[in-house]
């Protein structure tokens, strides 16, 4: 069948991709001991050679491959830079504390990189099978992320819950996809919104299909009331693999998701008026409970892992709104996630230099921060005002974006009550704010100590964080602030992306 | 031919069981188990679809097996790793009982 093998060479940078995992897990165990720490370096450096080659090769392209399983167009090239992007500074925040205190770090990049693979597949998937499996080849890479510090039974834990719930979600999902195969007999996005379309009637079982997929989706992504894994996997979890679910899974997750609906769901609009109403609730809930919870928590990760299923609330808001004749909703749920996460790359990056000077990471802990590490302070302070949505940082552009494009899609509600949450957010990112410039300096700072975890800090005054984590911090800090005042060009590229998707608009 | 709905019928049940085992059991092996029922379920589900529905010429339409086929592997992979980190919580905690495995809680 020709047809199959035609245009395999748009596929190259996945090609490349694998071949640069496999490659590093190759390099690392021939490697000696002491030499390790080029595994990272070449990883990164691998990521910005994809980059170049995908833009080189795909920009402007609009074709699709295996009989219409992959698309290759403006949309799934923008996740893709996105993803290899995002890759690149993971590693850099990551290095010193794989390094200090993980076992086998030249695995981990190469598990790292597998998972930037399954995000790839993910974004361009334009079937159920096709999705699925990407979807796996990422989660699989995180449960064993998740549980890397073989030592600590906390992160064994975070690995246990992850793989319980995770594969369960997936079971879900899979009896979601075969009920819509066993009802209509087809898999691929748009054969599905056709059959949705023509059926007049739908079937009760084609709805407990889409309901199952939903289900299965709404676990992967945390929306609330399929959130508990959540928590406790961020909290156990090592703090980098944290930082790499809360940004990279969570934004595969939605870039999947968006394509399913306006792909599968937006064009059969009578029945996707019905889904709207219940993609509203689950996103109204998801805020609410995300965000009133984050009130009442003490350890840092579980603040981050509340404050995230709310931004997973505002997500599903902007789904619910998309409509077929506009890109604004759609527009505005991606120019979300790339200002949520480098925001959030910015939080964590400051919290793990924090941690790799101090080993702490309760919210008590970073009291008088302001006075011992002004920089990380002025870091997290920031990254915690663009995510309560404060101006002239990347939250207050996305937010107001976000929550137009809810209310001109005809759910005034749902914009209100995020503006609502919104709100609430901001006291408990105030809070984390006033322990670190209100609060005074403890007295453990100045005498160093040795911690639960073995090793012994000098007194933190004599230490600041390494240079590479000040050129992350810096640079994502630039980020969060242009972003904020000047999202014009982004904005261009997002809309060509999403004149992709939603081709009617 | 025996009909569709028997196959979904059966299918149903079999997830049903699944579905049960994972909220009730509280041994993590047997959650995996209980987890690779609801995977089969599937299976079948899939396999019965596929020679029903009709396909090109005088084939059945085989998507749904080739589906199956990705899941069978897709769930040994998922039993290998779950059995992987249960055994390594075992050594480490001395127990695979869920509701001893409570460092963290909501």
């Amino acid at each position: 069948m020709p047809e199959l093998t035609q245009n395999i060479g748009l596929l190259s940078p996945e090609f490349a991709l694998a071949g640069l995992a496999l490659g590093i897990l190759a390099i690392d165990l021939f490697l000696p001991d002491g030499k390790k720490q080029v595994t990272p370096w070449l990883s990164a450096a691998g990521l910005a050679g994809i980059i170049a080659l995908s833009l080189y090769m795909l920009w402007g392209r609009q074709e699709t491959l295996y009989g219409g399983l992959l698309a290759v167009d403006a949309f799934s090239l923008f996740f893709k830079v996105f993803f290899l992007g995002l890759g690149i500074l993971i590693i850099f925040t990551s290095m010193e504390y794989v390094d200090r205190r993980l076992d086998n770090p030249g695995e981990f990049y190469g598990l790292l990189l597998l998972s930037i693979l399954g995000m790839n597949v993910m974004a361009q998937s334009r079937e159920l099978l096709t999705a699925y499996i990407a979807l796996e080849l990422l989660s699989f890479c995180l449960y064993v992320m998740a549980a890397y510090a073989k030592g600590e039974p906390k992160s064994n834990e975070a690995g246990l819950k992850y793989i319980l719930i995770g594969a369960f979600s997936s079971a879900i999902l899979l009896y979601g996809v075969s009920m819509i195969y066993s009802s209509v007999g087809v898999t691929r996005f748009a054969d599905i919104s056709l059959a949705l379309g023509s059926a007049g009637d739908v079937s009760p079982a084609l709805w407990a299909g889409l309901a199952l997929l939903v289900v299965g989706l709404g676990f992967k992504v945390s929306a609330v009331p399929f959130h508990m894994w959540a928590p406790d996997v961020y909290e156990g979890a090592p703090l980098p693999v944290t930082a790499y679910l809360a940004i990279g899974s969570k934004a595969a997750a939605f870039a999947l998701i968006l394509r399913l609906v306006a792909e599968g769901f937006v064009p059969a609009e009578d029945l996707w008026s019905q889904w709207q109403i219940i993609f509203a609730v689950l996103a109204a809930v998801t805020m609410l409970v995300g965000n009133l919870v984050a009130l009442a928590q003490t350890n840092l990760k579980r603040l981050m892992a509340y404050s995230s299923i709310g931004h997973v609330g505002f997500l599903l808001a902007g789904i619910a709104a998309l409509a077929p004749s506009s890109v604004l909703a759609s527009n505005g749920v991606m120019l979300y996630l790339v200002g949520y996460s480098i925001t959030n790359l910015l939080v964590f990056a400051a919290i793990i230099a924090f941690f790799n000077l101090t080993g702490r990471e309760e919210i008590v802990d970073l009291a008088g921060l302001a006075d011992r590490q002004p920089f990380l302070a002025a870091c997290i302070a920031i990254g915690f005002f663009s995510l309560g949505g404060l101006p002239i940082f990347a939250g207050f552009a996305i937010k107001f974006y976000l929550f137009v494009a809810v209310a001109t899609g005809g759910f005034l509600w749902l914009a209100g009550l995020a503006i609502f949450a919104s709100l609430i957010s901001i006291y408990y990112y105030l809070k984390v704010i006033r322990q670190m410039y209100i609060e005074p300096v403890p007295e453990y700072v100045a005498a160093g100590s040795e911690r639960e975890d073995g090793i012994v800090y000098e007194p933190e005054q004599n230490l600041s964080p390494s240079f590479l984590m000040l050129g992350v911090l810096a640079i994502s800090m630039l980020a969060v602030v242009l972003a904020g005042v000047y999202p014009a060009p982004l904005l261009d590229l997002i809309e060509a992306a999403s004149q992709a998707i939603l081709p009617g608009a | 031919m025996v009909p569709l709905a028997y196959f979904q019928l059966v299918s149903a049940g079999l997830f049903a069981i699944g579905l049960y085992g994972v909220l009730a059991r509280r041994s993590a092996v047997l959650i995996v188990m209980s987890i690779e029922l609801m995977l089969n379920a599937v299976n079948i589900n899939l396999i019965a679809a596929s020679s029903h529905l009709e396909g090109l010429a005088n084939f059945a339409q085989f998507d749904g097996q080739i589906i199956a086929i990705f899941v069978i592997t897709v769930a040994a992979a998922e039993v290998g790793l779950g059995l992987a980190i249960i055994l390594r919580i075992h050594r480490n905690r001395s127990t695979v009982n869920v509701d001893e495995i409570d460092l963290m809680k909501w």
